[in-house]
């Protein structure tokens, strides 16, 4: 298990470290790709299948094709006009700032007794259990979240067509 | 458990039902298109009528049952809401005689302003949407009085002040309109904050927010425990939640200083006046109190009960005094609102929880009858809201004229009407408590009668003067100049808005009976609470309230009635008397220019502070950040690499330039940019939490 | 060696900061939901590891997961449906020309 850590972190971090540092949004986007298969890779490591499949098609299927689509919709693939701003002080000052918020969180792990804990659980995670409570206690909060992504789906689809109707 | 006790808690269990059809009505309304004016009427009366209806039927189960004297019929059903996790979260209904009593108030006075709304309304092209409106007021201000849990009644009052600001700006397209709505829903919210730390409070002491329960753990069967802790500012711990509470409450019903908005609100239509007025807002804060009475009452040492008096006692005298020099008919009622508000809370602060909350239905009839006349004289003279260029109305508009009388006898407290014996009441209870308080209260009650009469001889006396040219030469035509007709005379409304002014002045006349200490002791007070003594009577306070009453009366005769107004561009007698003060008093003490001059002006002091503090700071730290990878890249430099060489070179010039730019930049309304510091904050924060 | 909740910990701090330095740094719209969408499943890692190590008993952490993932699906919705607003409106996606918020 723990080269199989290894091996996977190494392909989650490459994949994000690209997706972030990469000229090209395609690029970009295949890396994310990368990055959200190497989580889904920790998933199934950490025996939660459910949460391994629901990464690959709601992240890979959906969200990254959803941001090609937005890329190809704002005709701009090449990303970043003008010149490489890597040692500009905007690059600068925001490496900076992401070192120390790794800094204090990373140290926060380190202080934290419960990070020493090495066991592990016995059974991958239940799906049939995990449907019982959400239609069970988690009842509400469920309904809720159906509610808001309805309300993100309008949303989204009214602020996306606003300009086409004020052309007519 | 008896017959009748199991009959209240099947009501209570039903208590839902009365704001659920007004809330069904506006659901309905929401959705019909303009035109279905009839229908949104229809929908909207018939709604309020079944909650009339059901109100009736829970009020009736509450009155006293044969010798059931010492008790108060109370009933609650409780139910969870949803469990969260383990976390449960409970609402609940209560049927008490409380709660009865004001949402049969509600439903009835509610009623028939929307009945007279029908007519007041039936010329602007927004109706359905205005009686969507008017049902999601009502079905929020029920829902806030059959509330047994204060998170739910916290979420009615915040509809009702939604509703409220969405009513008052309902002609959004006047400024001064808009304007209003703002300062209305923005004055409560400052009340609001001390509300929800009250409420934050109460559930971190008893962990629950339900008021009443069946095993006794209810926030309000806890109060007197909760009396015995320590709070802040040498209050008990009830006390300290009383207070909270009470900020709310000032913020609601529109005390001293934050009563600023009550008068604005009379840029809404005349029937959302009344509603705000008598039914609904500004009676949700006195609700409030009652309903929290214990809390209030918890320790008797706290010093908050006076505090609740006093405010309300120079709230009465206050306002009195402001409404003495308007000229706007609605404002005259809004200030007099305002000064009967502050009566309502001197009583409580008294311990008159009875002659509180007596006094706050009684208003609620007669005031709401006051702005339906208003508002039918407004219509009846084409939208004309100036007293000076009304009078004489009595001859054109005479059922609006005895009803209106009636109102004004009524508020200015004349014996057999509704007003005088809650005044009374409340005016005998502050007299137990503390005589100064009680001698202010009687000048308010003098200067209520004063302003009334005033008004009265202003609008309904003398001759018409409307049509008149004033002394700018312009002419009056009143508040909306599309209306063509002007110049007509006035005439009298039509039967639905005359109908609900005539039901109400009944109410006027006769309910002030319920409460009087000569007919089989006092009713209301056995009613709503027999555990309490009922105050000892007192005559002086009588005679002396009936004189005051009269002389007043006289006084705003020998002023105004005996020689009235000719002409509308004649000054006030009372300004020649009265002289500077007469305008000071006009211009309403000066408290919003003082708002302007004091609170405006300091958020705005303080908010340029802070934009320097964020130049000087936060800055500094992105200044300092270039700096120190400025240097990081000159020693690449002088390592050799062509790239980095030529990267730092840049990077140099880049922060040198950049330096002077950045101080200008810093509020330059780019995301990232606030991202970094907010990320450089939590930073800050998490070192300080672990390295202090 | 034994993996320990603590590596995981670790590891998503670091994927956390890749996120953060991303969102801070990229000029496209595109690039900063993207960094978004990083950091956010840098957060869900800790609670399906906090699961594995800690509270296997408990369905909590695997139900706050499921509504983590609901939010971010519908904030990256959003977000993308907000960049093909803006790109109308400014014929851009740059996040250094939406300055309209300038104080």
């Amino acid at each position: 298990m723990t080269t199989a850590f290894w091996i996977i972190t190494i392909v989650t971090l490459l994949g994000a470290l690209l997706a972030v540092t990469l000229r090209n949004l395609v690029h970009c986007v295949l890396s994310l790709i990368l990055f959200f298969l190497g989580i889904a890779g920790h998933y199934f490591l950490l025996r939660a299948d459910f949460f391994g499949t629901v990464q690959i098609l709601i992240y890979i299927g959906a969200v990254a094709v959803l941001i090609l689509f937005a890329i190809m919709l704002t005709r701009n693939v090449t990303g970043e006009e003008g010149p490489r701003e890597i040692l500009g002080m905007k690059w600068w000052s925001g490496a900076v700032i992401a070192a120390l918020v790794a800094g204090v969180l990373l140290h926060a792990v380190r202080r934290d007794a419960t990070a020493a804990v090495a066991s592990s659980a016995p059974k991958p995670l239940s799906v049939a259990d995990l449907g019982r409570a959400l239609v069970g206690d988690w009842v509400v909060p469920f309904e809720g979240m159906a509610v808001l992504l309805t309300a993100a789906l309008i949303g989204a689809v009214v602020i996306a067509l606003e300009e086409v109707q004020r052309r007519r | 458990m008896s017959d009748h006790a199991q009959h209240l808690q099947q009501l209570a269990a039903q208590q839902w039902l009365i704001p659920f059809f007004p809330l069904v009505a506006a659901a309905i309304q929401s959705l019909l298109p303009r035109s279905a004016r009839r229908l949104s009427a229809t929908l909207t009366i018939l709604a309020m009528g079944m909650s009339c209806l059901l109100a009736a039927r829970a009020f009736w189960a509450t009155l006293p049952v044969g010798e059931q004297h010492d008790e108060v019929a109370r009933a609650f059903f409780n139910f969870t809401w949803f469990r969260f996790g383990t976390t449960a979260l409970e609402f609940g209904f209560i049927l008490d005689p409380l709660t009865a009593g004001m949402a049969l108030m509600v439903a009835f006075v509610g009623f028939w302003i929307f009945v007279n709304a029908t007519g007041y309304m039936a010329e602007d092209e927004n109706f359905t949407r205005f009686f969507c409106f008017l049902s999601l007021f009502a079905a929020s201000m029920l829902g806030l009085v059959v509330a047994n849990n204060l998170l739910l009644l916290f979420m009615c009052w915040e509809l009702v002040g939604l509703c409220s600001y969405l009513l008052i700006g309902f002609w959004y397209f006047k400024p001064s309109a808009a304007a209003a709505m703002k300062k209305a829903f923005i004055t409560t919210r400052v009340g609001d904050i001390g509300f929800f730390i009250g409420i934050l409070m109460l559930y971190q002491h008893t962990g629950t927010l339900t008021l009443y329960n069946a095993e006794g753990t209810g926030a309000l069967q806890q109060a007197g425990s909760l009396g015995q802790l320590a709070g802040w500012w040498g209050l008990s711990l009830a006390g300290t939640i009383a207070l909270m509470l009470f900020i709310g409450a000032m913020g609601k019903s529109a005390q001293f200083p934050l009563h600023v908005w009550l008068p604005d609100a009379m840029e809404g239509p005349t029937p959302v006046s009344a509603l705000i007025h008598a039914a609904t807002m500004v009676a949700a804060g006195v609700f409030m109190v009652g309903r929290m009475f214990a809390l209030f009452t918890a320790n008797a040492g706290d010093w908050v009960m006076d505090f609740v008096m006093w405010i309300g006692c120079i709230t009465a005298l206050f306002s009195a005094t402001i409404a003495v020099a308007q000229f706007d008919i609605k404002r005259v009622l809004a200030y007099s609102t305002c000064s009967q508000l502050g009566f309502m809370m001197m009583a409580l602060g008294a311990g008159g929880l009875v002659a509180g909350q007596f006094h706050l239905l009684t208003h609620a009839f007669f005031k709401a009858l006051l702005f339906l006349g208003s508002g039918c004289v407004i219509i009846g003279t084409h939208h004309e809201q100036d007293m000076r260029r009304m009078g004489g109305l009595r001859k054109y508009m005479p059922i609006t004229f005895w009803c209106y009388l009636v109102g004004m006898l009524a508020l200015a407290g004349v014996p057999p009407f509704a007003g005088f014996f809650s005044k009374d009441e409340i005016l005998v209870a502050t007299y137990h408590h503390n005589k100064l308080a009680w001698v202010l209260a009687t000048a308010a009650a003098f200067l209520t009668a004063f302003y009334m009469t005033r008004q009265m001889f202003m609008v309904f006396g003398g001759t018409w003067r409307g049509g008149q040219h004033d002394a700018h030469g312009n002419e009056t035509t009143g508040h909306d100049e599309h209306h063509g007709h002007a110049h007509h005379e006035p005439h009298e409304v039509s039967w639905n808005m005359w109908l609900p002014l005539v039901v109400l002045s009944v109410f006027a006349v006769f309910m002030g009976w319920l409460g009087t200490p000569w007919l089989a002791g006092n009713l209301f007070h056995h009613y709503l609470a027999p555990e309490m003594p009922a105050p000892e009577h007192a005559n002086i306070v009588v005679v002396l309230s009936v004189v005051v009453g009269a002389a007043g009366i006289l006084l705003g005769w020998l002023i105004y009635g005996r020689r009235p107004m000719q002409h509308a561009a004649e000054p006030d007698p009372l300004a020649g008397t009265l002289g500077g003060l007469f305008t000071v008093l006009n211009r309403k003490w000066y408290v919003d220019e003082l708002y302007e001059a004091t609170i405006v002006r300091a958020t705005q002091a303080l908010g340029t502070l802070f934009r320097a503090v964020d130049k000087l700071v936060v800055d500094g730290i992105l200044h300092a950040i270039a700096w120190i990878w400025w240097g990081v890249s000159q020693l690449f430099r002088w390592i050799g690499d062509e790239l980095i060489i030529n990267g730092g070179f840049d990077a140099g010039c880049e922060s040198v330039r950049g330096g002077g730019r950045l101080l200008a930049r810093l509020q330059n309304g780019r995301v990232q940019t606030y991202l970094r510091v907010m990320a450089l904050g939590a930073v800050v924060l998490v070192a300080i939490y672990f390295f202090r | 060696m034994t993996l320990t909740l603590g590596h995981y910990l670790g590891m998503s701090a670091i994927l956390f900061a890749i996120g953060l330095a991303g969102a801070l740094t990229r000029r496209n719209a595109i690039n900063v939901l993207m960094s978004i969408e990083i950091m956010f499943n840098a957060g869900i890692l800790n609670l399906i590891a906090a699961w594995h190590f800690r509270y296997f008993e408990s369905l909590t952490p695997q139900l706050f997961a499921v509504f983590a993932v609901t939010i971010a699906a519908a904030e990256s919705a959003l977000g993308l449906a907000l960049v093909i607003a803006v790109y109308r409106h400014y014929r851009s996606v740059n996040v250094e020309e939406m300055t309209a918020l300038r104080g």
